[in-house]
């Protein structure tokens, strides 16, 4: 049997595990840079009312980031991807701040919000915000036109043009923005907990550190890990659902196929 | 021209306002000074923070780590890109790979490198090159994806050497999107830095901004996020104006 | 009213200037002059940028001349009717989320037609152009003669009795060009429409019309109006006949620059 690049990458991963599960307890690597999987593993299951407890403060954080960070990212995209003089006015001052690392502005999200999740929520809006409307904002420039000539060619209105023509044809366009910007506001969530809060994944990632225990480190990390591969599918699904005549000719270089 | 010129002073007027505001907002207790020192006390914070000695350590910390960091990143990531995209079946099986590593958040290991490497330069210097390599490799891929094989094939076929080929059509067609992984390589190679510094650190911008949020010094956290962001937009637009000018050449 | 449906097309004196708010614009069509009977089959050929796609878009109510009439069925034209007039546009403009019979339904889905009355005039469309079997389909399925074939399955769905075409079958290669007149002419032939066809193939316009309009270089002027004289059915013999190619000839000599 020919050996086919899925295959090697199963394999790859198959490698990695066992090398995870394998070199810690052979003692070839300390456990407590790397503990076993098999022990990580365990380690989330045993504390695992704990896990959900955090895991819920997490995604309540997650999801009203969400609602501001791509709700507004899209809004604001498919407004100033719409107007040609915005576009010019805006999206180069859009991007300089692309360049700014956002992260320096955590510490004074907590001076002003406090510990708890106002500023995690707020330090993950901006942080998915930009990304989101950059991307729709481009978007919507990728979209034909020439079908809204057609459409009016067959007497739709205005209100049926925007409606029947432009939001079907921006929906592939949201919902990669919305790719994006939701897998910010997930690290925004988690790193802003791992920087000063009370709760959260990120929170316990950070307490397990400072106790030296690497078990519960990595089981936090991996739940994070599940949790961000866990919406990029959702989305992808909903994106093969209602945006499947996007992806015609184009190659899929998405980050979860494996197989 | 007349709206080239009205457009730049449109942008002009946005950013002087955002700023007037900052400046007024807080004078007029429409929001608490505290919390938002006006505009000219975070400048007189800068400006002290400029002029004192103790400050520069700390600078030197957080831009030499970044540079290490940089210069170990993206040489490596470009060579091993290139290197994946150019064959075939290496490419089939690492640019999932590099996508999905690309496509996970990546902060969320920093405990793991404290983990191993302490909280000194090592660990700083590792956990930006981490942060930035797959990007690279990610822009090496597009790079090398933009070379045209009718260029290739145009080349060769006048006889062109590898060496001719290498740098008359690879090298100029590759330029303007190295020059985009330069630039996105600093966005997430000083975040990566400046992240690691706030987590744990002795030393660095990252420490003192840390720092002055918990302990409510405001005025001097807003002067280190305006050196900050100041910084990044520079180098941001310096890469961009070059990039800009390539283009021109190219016609 | 019999007037508005009977199929004729008049455009009179018809200018038009680009940028003409601003004082100085660019004279794009100048005194255009012509009528085309019911059920008549009118090709407008000329060089690239003479205009004549914009002149279809304002005979079918896109675009508004600086000066002129255009009436189509006796009716003056201010706004696209889809009832009077079918557009089919180059390329496939066939909206990708929709499948064939959606993107069939579309004009009709506007005017809140039901839903049933839709899919069944959707589906007698489709019929018509030979897509039936293919109504479920995206158009991302479809090859680029068969989207054209649902493109126009689209202009003829509310019956109108004028279909204009621009370029329709610019996109698709040679063969499957040629293809598509012989279906086009089907078409024309079981439906008896006014059609009026812009396009810049010479050999295309001799082939399917009984009348050639010849444009000029911009400002956009009808510089000769040639009878085909070429007997129906034709085949694809007709283009190697003494005649096509002498009235190939006397077109090219006109625009050619």
């Amino acid at each position: 049997m020919r050996m086919t690049p899925a295959h090697v990458r199963w394999l790859l991963l198959l490698v990695l595990l066992v090398l995870w599960e394998a070199l810690p307890r052979a003692g070839v690597v300390p456990t407590l840079f790397l503990p076993t999987l098999s022990g990580s593993l365990l380690a989330l299951w045993q504390d695992k009312a704990e896990y959900f407890a955090n895991l819920l403060v997490t995604l309540n954080e997650v999801l009203i980031a969400l609602i501001f960070a791509c709700g507004g990212g899209v809004l604001l995209g498919l407004v100033i991807g719409a107007s040609g003089v915005m576009r010019r006015l805006m999206l180069p001052l859009a991007s300089s701040l692309f360049a700014v690392p956002l992260v320096v502005l955590y510490p004074l999200f907590t001076a002003w919000f406090g510990i708890g999740s106002e500023s995690k929520i707020v330090f993950a809006s901006v942080y998915g915000l930009l990304p989101t409307l950059l991307g729709t904002a481009a978007g919507v420039q990728t979209i034909d036109h020439h079908l809204v000539t057609v459409a009016a060619s067959m007497g739709a209105n205005r209100r049926q043009q925007i409606l029947r023509v432009y939001v079907p044809a921006t929906i592939p366009t949201v919902l990669a923005a919305l790719r994006i910007g939701g897998a910010l506001v997930i690290v925004g969530v988690v790193v802003a907990e791992m920087l000063t809060s009370s709760a959260g994944i990120g929170f316990l990632i950070s307490r397990y550190r400072t106790l030296l225990d690497s078990e519960n480190v990595f089981a936090a990390i991996l739940l994070v890990l599940f949790l961000a591969i866990a919406f990029d599918a959702i989305v992808q699904f909903v994106e093969r659902r209602t945006a499947g005549w996007q992806r015609s000719g184009q190659g899929t270089g998405d980050g979860a196929s494996f197989a | 021209m007349l709206r080239f010129r009205s457009i730049w002073f449109a942008r002009l007027a946005i950013i002087l306002a955002f700023f007037a505001l900052w400046e007024i907002a807080p004078r007029v207790g429409l929001m608490n000074e505290r919390l938002l020192p006006p505009l000219s006390d975070v400048i007189a914070a800068l400006i002290g923070l400029l002029g004192s000695a103790s400050f520069y350590p700390h600078l030197g910390t957080t831009l030499f780590q970044t540079l290490l960091a940089f210069l170990i990143a993206v040489p490596a990531g470009a060579i091993l890109g290139i290197l994946i995209a150019e064959n075939r079946f290496a490419s089939e099986v690492f640019k999932p790979l590099v996508f999905f590593i690309f496509s996970i958040p990546k902060s969320i290991f920093l405990p793991m490198f404290i983990l191993a490497f302490g909280i000194g330069l090592t660990q700083k210097v590792a956990f930006g090159v981490f942060s930035t390599i797959f990007i690279v490799m990610m822009t090496a891929f597009a790079a090398i994806a933009s070379v045209k094989e009718e260029h290739l094939r145009v080349a060769r076929s006048y006889g062109a050497s590898t060496m001719q080929v290498v740098l008359r059509v690879y090298l100029p067609s590759m330029t303007p999107v190295l020059l985009e992984a330069v630039r996105l390589a600093m966005i997430f190679n000083f975040t990566g830095i400046l992240l690691a510094e706030m987590y744990a650190s002795r030393r660095g911008l990252g420490n003192l901004i840390g720092t002055w949020g918990m302990s409510f010094q405001l005025d001097q956290l807003l002067a280190a996020i305006i050196l900050i962001s100041g910084l990044s937009i520079v180098f941001n637009e310096t890469i961009r104006a070059l990039e800009l000018r390539l283009e021109h050449w190219r016609g | 009213m019999p007037a508005a449906t009977d199929g004729t097309v008049a455009v009179s004196s018809l200018s038009h200037t680009y940028g003409a708010e601003s004082g100085e614009g660019t004279l794009a069509l100048q005194d255009i002059d012509f009528s085309v009977a019911k059920g008549r089959f009118v090709s407008i050929v000329g060089p690239s940028g003479c205009g004549k796609s914009s002149l279809l878009m304002m005979l079918a109510g896109l675009r508004h001349p600086t000066s002129g009439e255009i009436l189509c069925g006796g009716a003056p034209v201010k706004k696209p009717d889809p009832e009077r007039i079918g557009v089919v546009f180059q390329e496939a403009s066939l909206f990708p989320w929709l499948s064939a019979r959606k993107n069939v339904e579309f004009p009709l889905s506007l005017r809140g037609v039901p839903q049933k009355v839709r899919t069944e005039k959707a589906l007698h469309a489709l019929e018509l152009v030979g897509l039936k079997d293919f109504a479920e389909r995206l158009p991302h399925e479809l090859s680029g003669g068969m989207k054209q074939r649902v493109s126009i399955a689209r202009g003829l769905v509310q019956d109108p009795q004028i279909l204009m075409m621009d370029e329709p079958f610019a996109a698709l290669d040679e063969q499957t060009r040629f293809s598509m007149g012989d279906e086009l002419l089907r078409i024309w032939d079981e439906t008896h429409k006014t059609i009026l066809f812009v396009t810049h193939s010479l050999s295309e316009a001799l082939y399917l019309s009984d009348e050639v309009l010849v444009m000029s270089a911009r400002p956009g002027r009808i510089i000769d109006r040639i009878e085909v004289d070429l007997p129906r059915p034709r085949t694809f013999e007709v283009m190697s006949s003494p005649r096509f190619v002498e009235l190939r000839e006397r077109i090219w000599q006109q625009i050619r620059h």
